[in-house]
């Protein structure tokens, strides 16, 4: 990195056109700012009926372009390629439901505070009588085979979790009866509640435990644009930005965005 | 050995010579038909229409939109992404057969070297799966490339295009070398002895012979690129399945809808594809017979 640095310092000084110039610039000039979203997750990045992509992190996109004085472009991308779009440089930034791990920080320049959580939850029957995580021992709840958490929840709270493949399986025992919730990511659970299938039998009164938080991230070595989009950040958290966007999308406020509204708004 | 008398002849074969003494005329090839509904294609038709249909009428109840209704409010966005499958697939064909043409044209060349350098390229582009060679397209090709300090972006579809021409490639390669080796040597004889050279032996006696010998199995591989164009969504091109899935997630992810969602897709393919393929059949047929 030092090298790098001194190298670019020495192409400057010798009045070369530097090779990575910085996105902040190359973005103002060329004003545009190209954002990575997913189009498959809905409520956070979905395509509307006209082909556009909409969702809370476009317009979180949207807010960044509108700071910085630029248009938006949105590229839809999965998992498979967002890190990669990243470290081409097709995308200036990307929020895009990154979860936050050791080893995509090595490869990307994730940005602190994480804008997001996503955290464990329950898609719970109306008719179950559970007011905290503490109901839940001796209680029967569907989960998905492989979740890490499946076996922390039986744990610590007492409850028996009938494991089933994939996502639609105990969707299907829970309408079935063969249990009162379905154990899962809560943006799942918030992304079931859209639909009037679920949520006219079903909610989600418990808050999210063992909390996944989501980074944004640009590519290594933008300092400058970090910096930038830290500060944006914090500044979606004094505002309550993140907060106003789930309520605009329909989907029950999560613990971590209020917290960090409530531990920002002061500053 | 008494012959039985002469058949009274018909007025309007009166003074013809009989039958077995005029020349051969094969028979008119028949004309393209549109083929003619038979119990099979009710019970595909049938089918599909339960698939987009039935599923409507069982989820129709509630608030929820039907699966009809949810097709028909997306339609033009799908449409967009099946128009998309055609440019690529359309486009990959053209880069294709160029390239296919020059390479089995070196493959039946006299360069002795070239001719192996062909042969093998032919092997490797064919006897690669499609989807190896796209992801290699991928991510073997930059996004963007500067020409005098222009700097032109390359979309996604464009690498994925440059990665479907490599299989259409390599099999047009092998249609020319067959369709080559399929004319009888007589041809080459013949042209030789009327001191035609290599070359205009090529191009003005064999190719255009080629040409209906080989438009059927082009064809063919037109048919096959455009349904292998969905293993675009696998790179993330926004294609008509990228879509298609997008679309089921903007739908709250219903289970219910999956099978009329891409029993749509299935069917725009096929609305598609079936015609062409009855169309090679037909040119096969006229074809055979003519020669």
């Amino acid at each position: 990195m030092k090298t790098l640095l001194i190298a670019a310092g020495l192409a400057l000084a010798l009045g070369a056109v530097p090779a990575q110039a910085d996105v902040l610039d190359s973005v103002k000039k060329k004003g545009v700012l190209v954002v990575g979203v997913k189009a498959d997750y809905k409520p956070f990045g979905f395509r509307d009926p006209s082909g556009a992509i909409v969702g809370i992190e476009p317009d979180l996109a949207a807010d960044v372009a509108k700071r910085l004085g630029v248009k938006l472009e949105l590229i839809p991308v999965v998992s498979s390629n967002r890190i990669e779009f990243l470290q081409q440089g097709k995308i200036d930034l990307m929020i895009a439901t990154m979860s936050d791990k050791p080893e995509r920080r090595k490869v990307t320049l994730a940005i602190d505070p994480p804008y997001y959580s996503d955290s464990v939850n329950i898609l719970l029957s109306k008719k179950a009588k559970v007011a905290g995580w503490d109901d839940l021992k001796g209680k029967v709840l569907c989960g998905t085979s492989g979740a890490w958490y499946n076996k922390e929840v039986s744990a610590k709270y007492g409850a028996e979790v009938k494991a089933f493949d994939g996502s639609e399986k105990p969707l299907f025992a829970l309408k079935g009866g063969e249990c009162i919730g379905y154990l899962y990511d809560q943006t799942f659970v918030q992304g079931k509640l859209l639909d009037t299938e679920w949520n006219t039998e079903f909610a989600m009164p418990l808050p999210g435990i063992m909390e996944a938080p989501w980074i944004l991230a640009v590519a290594p070595g933008e300092d400058a644009f970090a910096k930038f989009m830290t500060d944006t950040t914090l500044d979606w958290m004094k505002t309550g930005f993140i907060l106003a966007e789930e309520k605009k999308w329909g989907i029950t406020p999560t613990d971590y965005a209020k917290r960090m509204h409530d531990k920002h708004k002061g500053s | 050995m008494s012959a039985p008398p002469p058949r009274r002849l018909e007025p309007s074969e009166a003074g013809a010579p009989l039958a077995v003494l005029l020349p051969f005329r094969p028979p008119p090839p028949a004309a393209f038909a549109w083929p003619r509904l038979r119990l099979v294609h009710l019970v595909g038709i049938a089918g599909l229409v339960l698939v987009v249909g039935g599923a409507a009428h069982a989820q129709a109840s509630g608030a929820r939109l039907s699966a009809l209704e949810v097709i028909w409010r997306w339609l033009p966005l799908l449409m967009w992404g099946f128009g998309f499958n055609i440019l690529m697939s359309v486009l990959s064909m053209a880069l294709g057969t160029a390239a296919g043409l020059g390479l089995g044209l070196l493959q039946i060349g006299e360069n002795r070297l070239l001719r192996r350098v062909a042969w093998a390229a032919t092997q490797f582009f064919r006897n690669s799966p499609w989807l190896v060679l796209l992801f290699f397209a991928m991510f073997m090709i930059p996004f963007q490339f500067t020409v005098f300090g222009h700097t032109m972006p390359l979309p996604d579809w464009v690498k994925a295009v440059i990665g479907f021409s490599l299989p259409v490639m390599a099999n047009m390669s092998e249609i020319v070398r067959g369709a080559v080796a399929s004319l009888p040597s007589g041809q080459w004889e013949a042209a030789e002895s009327l001191a035609f050279s290599r070359r205009q032996t090529m191009w003005r006696i064999i190719l255009p012979q080629c040409v209906k010998r080989m438009l059927p199995p082009w064809m063919n591989l037109y048919s096959l690129i455009t349904m292998a164009t969905v293993q675009a969504s696998i790179v993330g091109v926004s294609e008509m399945l990228t879509l298609t899935s997008q679309v089921h997630a903007a739908e709250g992810g219903r289970p219910d809808l999956l099978a009329p969602l891409y029993g749509f897709a299935m069917l725009c393919f096929f609305l598609y594809c079936y015609p062409i393929e009855r169309f090679t059949l037909y040119l096969e047929r006229r074809f055979q017979l003519n020669q």
